[in-house]
């Protein structure tokens, strides 16, 4: 599976982990990864470390998320980009509405 | 100085409880061996073993609180020590006068 | 008897009377009494009851005091078994003697029950220490061989994350101790696809396991990205990164790296933290320090890491030295240290340059003096050479680079009947990996292939409006729309052309996708911005960045971008 999730204890944060290629193909996978959670989490990751490439497709479901998760409220960290995908990530300026590690 | 130092006879009566009179007894045996082997050692001229009989004598004599006979041992020992080997005779004398009054004061404390 | 445990002692007198009290007065205080007649018997209990504390009397019949103590203590070995000599002796020598025995203390008669009782109390005192320091060096040799079997272990995985790389090539020589790693010292070399060689020499502070931590991602991260073709600073910002992140504060890695380029004869060179490195001239046998311009790795952020480097030309058999302060830092026995003064008289002093390398290890071991275990001493050496000399690995490649204009092209066309069931993106960069130069773009290449291809594919045959992109709903409306029209498509196309050039500083990869759509007017086209943030409407603005600009033609339906690269070397 491309798209795998896990929820802290408490519930209070949720971890989506993406494998391979991030587009399109896995929005439908992405949005229930945080979605169909009973409780909605206060912080969100999104672990990138076994994402080896990714489209514009993938950065507007990254900003799904956001919007999601209260917008300019929300908390959202992306952890272990390589140093390709975190290029892409901050020529589109991800930077400035992401906690980028 | 006393034949017999009562002091540390009282002690060991305390010590030695029912074994006390055991203690005399073990003491009187030992001491009239060792007497004899001096009485015999002195006929022949080995220092050494002069001073090691005397030197024997002189420690249980003054474990029992013997202390004249102590010394007299003492004074045996060290002359075996220096190779004085004239006139024992007169010392070992002297140690069992001494070591006969010691039995009759023991006698008469128990 | 209030803090002194019943004990089992035994007493050894030949004087009946004088056994006979000693017994008395042991019993009494509580302890339990064995006894013996001579020495040879005291021996022999000895060794059948195995007593606490012995009593000897010195001069006895068969084996005197002084004997029976000696077989005794040598019976007891590690244990301490404490003996008290009995004696009316009172000459120095005789004490001596008693001492010299093996003896412990002394006890002379009359006996006094109080002095008596003093001294076994003290000697058990003294037996409890002993057995406890017993039990704790046992406990320290344990751990200690604990310790040393988890380094061991730690080792044996960290020798095969970092093993030793191309250290093997002709022109390397290099110096490390087995167990380097525990010292924080760390040497990793890889080739490129490029034939260059990577180098990194690491110094992590501290010693042990936590200077052996970082060590690990260090030189997996090294070996995970050199042989992909990334730049020196990509792989320094990575290897930073980490560090930073995962190593404690107060544990750092001084480091050089360099990248040595052997067609072109330079060297790129990044030092933080360690001692200037030599570069040798062959010609005159000059030396150039290369000194220390940073702070060393993982004590940064990556927003603050520097990574410029120094480039340096080199001649053939030109030489770089670098080493970690292990060297300079070797003391002598008078404490003084190695230092750099008489590391330059090694060199001053050399006669044959092929010999350096050997005479500043002999130097610091001299220096050291003998006995000392040069556990600290890292130490490398690069000659320039001819890539064919190098290596295998930096042949093969200085043929292929040799070549330095290579042009080939290919044209794909995806019709109709393949649109639902063929994604052309993974086959067309598996082929653009097989370009060892562009191995580092991947991610690149990938977003730029995938952006133009889905604008021909969604926009263009399946004429998709991504103005329904607004919302979450419409995001997702659009993708069900696009699985709806791409199996119902029965014509179009899609065209992809690339077109690959190299040339002596790098190559130029062209793309060019048609699409059979109505295109657009270009002319006219508004510029996607990057500071909006839609749900879309970035892809295209994406390409621009990344190749600096996406030329329409056609009626719009034909886009062309120009990826060019150039090798870092």
């Amino acid at each position: 599976m491309a798209i795998t999730s896990t929820v802290s204890p408490d519930g209070n944060q949720v971890t989506i982990y993406i494998q391979g290629r991030f587009d399109f193909s896995s929005h439908q996978e992405f949005r229930s990864a945080y979605e169909k959670l009973s409780h909605a989490p206060t912080h969100y990751r999104v672990d990138l470390q076994g994402t080896s490439y990714l489209d514009s497709s993938a950065l507007g479901m990254l900003l799904l998320l956001r919007d999601y998760a209260g917008g300019e409220q929300s908390n959202i960290q992306i952890v272990n980009c390589a140093p390709d995908v975190k290029k892409i990530l901050l020529i589109s300026n991800f930077e400035q509405l992401f906690d980028i590690q | 100085m006393e034949h017999l130092d009562y002091e540390t006879l009282n002690t060991l009566k305390q010590v030695m409880e029912d074994d006390f009179n055991l203690l005399i007894e073990t003491f009187t045996q030992d001491s009239t061996e060792r007497l004899k082997k001096l009485q015999e050692l002195i006929q022949g001229n080995d220092a050494d073993l002069i001073r090691r009989a005397a030197h024997s004598f002189k420690g249980s004599s003054s474990n029992i609180g013997a202390q004249q006979l102590s010394a007299l041992c003492a004074a045996l020992e060290k002359k075996a020590l220096a190779g004085e080997l004239e006139n024992l005779t007169v010392d070992v004398a002297r140690i069992e006068q001494e070591f006969q009054l010691v039995l009759t004061q023991l006698d008469a404390f128990h | 008897m209030n803090d002194v445990r019943r004990l089992k002692i035994l007493v050894a007198d030949d004087t009946d009377t004088d056994r006979l009290i000693l017994e008395s007065i042991v019993r009494k205080e509580g302890h339990t009494v064995v006894s013996a007649c001579n020495g040879l018997q005291a021996i022999e209990v000895y060794n059948a009851e195995r007593p606490d504390i012995v009593l000897l009397d010195a001069l006895m019949p068969e084996l005197d005091g002084f004997g029976a103590a000696r077989k005794i203590k040598e019976l007891a070995g590690d244990e301490l078994v404490p003996i008290i000599f009995l004696t009316s002796l009172s000459d120095t020598e005789s004490l001596v003697q008693c001492l010299d025995a093996g003896g412990d203390d002394f006890l002379s008669k009359p006996y006094n029950r109080i002095i008596l009782q003093a001294k076994i109390k003290s000697f058990n005192r003294m037996r409890e220490l002993h057995s406890t320091m017993l039990t704790q060096r046992d406990q320290i040799v344990q751990y200690n061989n604990r310790l040393l079997q988890e380094q061991m272990v730690a080792k044996h995985v960290f020798d095969n994350v970092a093993h030793s790389g191309c250290l093997n090539a002709n022109n390397v020589r290099y110096f490390l101790s087995s167990l380097a790693v525990f010292n924080g010292d760390v040497l990793v070399a890889a080739m490129r696809p490029s034939g260059s060689m990577m180098v990194l020499l690491g110094d992590f502070t501290g010693h042990g396991l936590p200077a052996a931590i970082g060590a690990m991602p260090l030189a997996s991260t090294f070996y995970g990205m050199v042989p992909k073709g990334f730049s020196m600073t990509d792989i320094l910002r990575e290897i930073n990164g980490k560090l930073k992140n995962i190593l404690p504060v107060g544990i750092f890695c001084c480091a050089v790296m360099m990248d040595i380029n052997f067609r072109k004869r330079k060297i790129k060179i990044w030092n933080g933290g360690l001692p200037d490195c030599f570069v040798h001239r062959h010609s005159d046998s000059s030396i150039t320090p290369v000194k220390s311009t940073h702070l060393p790795l993982g004590v940064l952020s990556n927003r603050a890491f520097k990574d410029d480097c120094e480039y340096i030309e080199l001649e053939k058999n030109d030489r770089i030295f670098v080493w970690s302060d292990g060297i300079h830092e070797a003391r002598n026995a008078a404490g003084e240290m190695f230092g750099e003064a008489r590391l330059k008289q090694v060199f001053a002093n050399n006669r044959n340059q092929n010999r350096l390398f050997d005479e500043i290890i002999e130097g610091v071991q001299q220096f050291v003096g003998g006995g000392e275990k040069d556990d600290d001493l890292s130490l490398l050496e690069i000659r320039m050479d001819e890539p064919e000399r190098v290596n295998a690995y930096a042949k093969e490649a200085s043929d292929r680079f040799g070549n330095a204009d290579i042009e080939w092209s290919m044209r794909f066309e995806v019709k109709p009947t393949s649109f639902k069931v063929f994604d052309p993106l993974p086959m067309l960069l598996n082929v653009l990996m097989e370009v060892p130069s562009l191995r580092g773009f991947s991610s690149t290449l990938y977003t730029i292939l995938a952006e133009l291809y889905t604008n021909a594919l969604e926009h263009g045959v399946l004429k998709l409006d991504s103005g329904l992109k607004q919302t979450p709903d419409g995001f997702s409306e659009y993708y069900r729309l696009r699985e709806e029209r791409i199996n119902l498509v029965g014509s179009g196309y899609v065209r992809i052309n690339i077109l690959h050039k190299t040339n002596e500083n790098g190559g130029l990869l062209k793309v060019r996708i048609e699409d059979s759509g109505d295109g657009f007017d270009f002319a006219n086209r508004s510029h996607d911005n990057l500071s909006a943030f839609g749900y879309s409407g970035r892809g295209i603005a994406l390409v621009e960045k990344l190749c600096g600009g996406v030329k329409y033609s056609g009626r719009g339906n034909i886009a062309e971008v120009d990826f060019s690269w150039l090798k870092d070397d």
